[in-house]
């Protein structure tokens, strides 16, 4: 395809930017447009083809006065994933977008995990990559990657500045497509001679991209029509037992409250996805926690037993629906509500869909029922969901020696009384998490769930607690985890960052272990790690650590865990579980919600036996 | 893309889809990732410019049940320059032609032979020696494969295919209906 000039969209009329006329390097123009568009901090690395617009913040930076809030404050990671994983964690707890600045070539690469990641979470991130010269590029230069190619395939978008005089236009459409309709990662990638070229700043415009305008326009625009209202609540009359079902989405279109007052309106249950966890407060009535692999015994079943099943900001995922015939399978009816057009019918084909925004939609149903004065009574329905949650309580082994995971995750909760912003890993650890904390508000509960990282808690921690210095930021990660992004923990304490590290130490990469124990005999290849020399305590006592503990024993984790919260500073602790410790509930891959196992400490509503070696070992 | 729901019986009808890109770096090199990364089976896709220089027009053909590309459909609607996609076999009567060319081994015996064969395709020949004749055909991608068909056992050798172009047929015009204000 052959390379054509895109005019920059500037209004007619002279631009009002103070700065506009002024000659500049290009570099310059990333800077100023990044701070115009309110950056306020960048997670970054840098290196030889990234140069010119590190030396522009430094040069920026020290125009200003030491106190000045329009610095752009630097943090430089250990590696560039962790800079991308802080950009996001900055981004979920505030629903800002985070930014992170890199080099070319294995800089831009180590950033492929996060931009892939923040892509399947849609978290809306800028990455700005260096790049070798654009006579270089194609040569095999030193340190150059094609990551346009790389990146134009994990990323909602990808710019390769050509002409550098589209560059500022490109930086301010870059955030323009990362929060605009379904949120996800857009990737700039700059070569050197247009950082170091010098041209005049316009201080305002956007690329023109006129379908994605158009389409734009008219999503932000949609409204819930009232023939769409009445077919809804009909569905809705007709249902005894309806059911919502939430996902992140929820969280990104800041509808958590729209959706609390649309379920409290109604009385309709509320039951969330991983990424929904905070949509609505967890400790409501109408709040059923986690649904899925391993969600709580409660929501599945009223997953199983809802007649009307309301999606939204959800997406049918296999962790939701492992059997997708069997899932809700008494739902006569399902609605759905998605600003991703792409999402609805994807999985399952729905009788009623919204595309749009979810807090729109969702206001505007509570509207029209309020208007018609819709009251059907659902009180049995909710007595009913009263009951499973009464009967059904997640629960573990309480009569154990050894620490068990979920009472640290409980006794954390408590202490934090819900409203600590919590990161994690990826495996048992993040599940129980999931499970076990209490989340009284949205942007609470930071984690990699679609691509399921390993290493995200602790950069995440790290940008979290930036954005939000106010609140207690703790990560709840595991031993197989932290060690792959353990060289953040430096980072933490050089930039007097205070997140709290509570390590659950199981001495393996638990998940899998359960997995090798349910699907594989019990032949743990490669997931033991009993013979791991590291000592997690020292390693934080070296990197600056001023609290950095271990507990081992039951009887002084709730006094080890108050004075960690409470501690003033970077903290790390590393408890000691009992490393046989499994996840209950678990629907296993590919299996509907009546095959769910409950373990030995949740009540099943029906006897039955739990076959725990029938799980099929081919399905993920 | 998988099909969990198992509604009635597959149908695997034709599909054209006539998609407006703006003319930018990289727009094909993104849209054929996105067909390779979510397993869809494209039979051609075409790309080239238009009179309008700041618009490429792709063509798409594929072979599917339609909630399949319908979400082929959509999940071009998600490109930053995709400008407008149309399924111009849901859209209306179109018109789709695909032009290739076609080396057939010949002997001075054959080649009459050859010719009266061919003939209802209304082949050009193109190039010709004493060992081989190149033939150019351009009708719709189901003809073309039916001359291919016919000539597989008399000494072809050689095959390039264009895929298909298709433009709706009648006044309307996708173009013209993307950009007007």
């Amino acid at each position: 395809m052959s390379i054509a000039t895109t005019e920059s969209r500037t209004p007619p009329g002279a631009s009002t930017h103070p700065l506009a006329g002024q000659q500049m390097m290009g570099a310059e123009m990333v800077v100023q447009v990044l701070a115009d568009l309110g950056v306020d901090t960048i997670f970054g690395y840098s290196g030889g083809a990234i140069l010119p617009t590190y030396d522009a913040i430094f040069r920026y930076n020290a125009k200003l006065a030491d106190d000045d809030a329009k610095r752009i404050n630097l943090i430089v990671p250990a590696n560039e994933q962790g800079a991308g994983f802080m950009a996001a964690g900055y981004s979920r707890a505030s629903g800002r977008v985070g930014v992170f600045l890199v080099t070319s070539g294995p800089g831009a690469t180590n950033c492929v995990t996060p931009i892939r990641d923040c892509t399947a979470d849609s978290i809306p991130v800028v990455l700005i990559c260096g790049q070798v010269p654009r006579a270089a590029m194609g040569t095999d230069a030193f340190q150059e990657a094609p990551v346009f190619n790389i990146m134009s395939a994990c990323a909602k978008h990808t710019f390769l500045v050509t002409k550098p005089e589209e560059l500022e236009a490109t930086i301010r459409s870059a955030f323009d497509i990362a929060t605009s309709g379904r949120p996800g990662p857009v990737v700039i990638d700059l070569p050197k001679d247009v950082q170091n070229w010098v041209g005049t700043f316009q201080g305002e415009g956007l690329l023109e991209f006129r379908g994605f305008e158009k389409r734009r326009a008219q999503l932000e625009a949609t409204r819930l029509t009232d023939e769409a209202a009445a077919e809804f609540f009909a569905m809705l009359a007709a249902s005894q037992r309806p059911l919502l079902y939430c996902g992140g989405g929820i969280i990104n279109a800041d509808a958590a409250g729209a959706l609390s007052e649309f379920a409290r309106a109604f009385r309709i249950p509320v039951v969330t996805t991983l990424m929904g966890i905070g949509s609505m407060d967890t400790t409501d009535d109408l709040a059923l926690h986690m649904l899925g692999m391993h969600g709580t015994a409660f929501a599945n079943y009223a997953v199983e037993d809802c007649d009307f099943l309301i999606a939204a900001g959800s997406r049918f995922d296999d962790r939701v629906a492992g059997k997708v015939s069997e899932f809700a399978p008494n739902a006569r009816n399902i609605a759905h509500l998605d600003i991703d057009a792409a999402e609805i019918g994807k999985v399952k084909n729905v009788s009623w869909s919204f595309v749009g925004d979810a807090k729109v939609g969702l206001s505007d149903l509570t509207a029209y029922g309020r208007r018609t004065g819709f009251a059907k009574d659902f009180s049995k329905w909710v007595e009913h969901i009263k009951a499973l949650k009464r009967n059904h309580p997640l629960d573990y082994n309480r009569e154990s020696p050894l620490i068990q995971p979920q009472e640290v995750i409980a006794l954390l909760s408590r202490i934090t009384k819900g409203e600590a912003i919590v990161t994690t890993g990826v495996g048992q650890h993040q599940m129980w998490a999931a499970q076990y904390f209490d989340f009284v508000n949205p942007r609470q509960w930071l984690t990699s769930g679609s691509m399921g990282t390993m290493g995200f808690g602790l950069p995440a921690a790290i940008g979290a607690k930036l954005a939000c210095p106010d609140k207690t930021v703790i990560c709840v990660d595991g031993d197989g985890s932290i060690r792959m992004n353990i060289g953040e923990l430096e980072t933490a304490t050089t930039n007097g960052v205070a997140v709290k590290v509570l390590l659950l130490n199981n001495q393996g990469d638990g998940m899998v272990r359960q997995w090798q124990r349910l699907m594989f005999k019990e032949r743990f290849s490669g997931t033991d790690k009993t013979m791991h020399m590291k000592d997690f305590v020292k390693a934080a006592e070296a990197d600056g650590y001023g609290f950095a503990e271990r507990v081992a024993d039951r009887a002084r984790l709730q006094e080890t865990l108050e004075r960690f919260v409470s501690y003033d500073g970077p903290a790390f602790l590393e408890v000691r579980i009992d490393p046989d410790a499994m996840v209950f509930p678990m629907v296993g891959p590919g299996a509907g919600y009546k095959e769910m196992m409950l373990g030995p400490y949740i009540k099943p509503r029906e006897a039955r036996d739990e076959k725990m070696g029938e799980v099929k070992a081919d399905l993920f | 893309m998988s099909n969990h729901n198992g509604n009635g019986a597959p149908d695997n009808s034709w599909h054209v889809l006539s998609v407006l890109v703006e003319n930018h770096f990289g727009v094909l090199a993104r849209i054929s990732a996105m067909f390779a990364a979510r397993s869809f089976n494209i039979d051609s896709l075409t790309v080239g410019p238009t009179h309008d220089p700041t618009c490429s027009r792709m063509t798409v053909t594929v072979r599917g049940e339609s909630r399949i590309v319908d979400q082929i459909r959509r999940q071009l609607e998600k490109f930053v320059e995709v400008i407008r996609v149309e399924d111009l076999t849901e859209a209306g009567p179109f018109v789709a032609r695909e032009l290739v060319l076609v080396k057939v081994s010949i002997t001075q015996d054959s080649v009459t032979e050859l010719v009266d064969l061919v003939n209802s395709f209304q082949p050009q020949i193109v190039d010709m020696t004493l060992e081989s004749v190149t033939l150019q055909v351009v009708a719709t991608p189901e003809r073309v494969d039916e001359f291919l068909a016919l000539l597989e056992s008399h000494g072809l050798r050689e095959v390039a295919r264009t895929g298909a172009v298709a433009l709706m047929r009648g006044a309307w015009g996708l173009h013209q209906a993307a950009l007007a204000e």
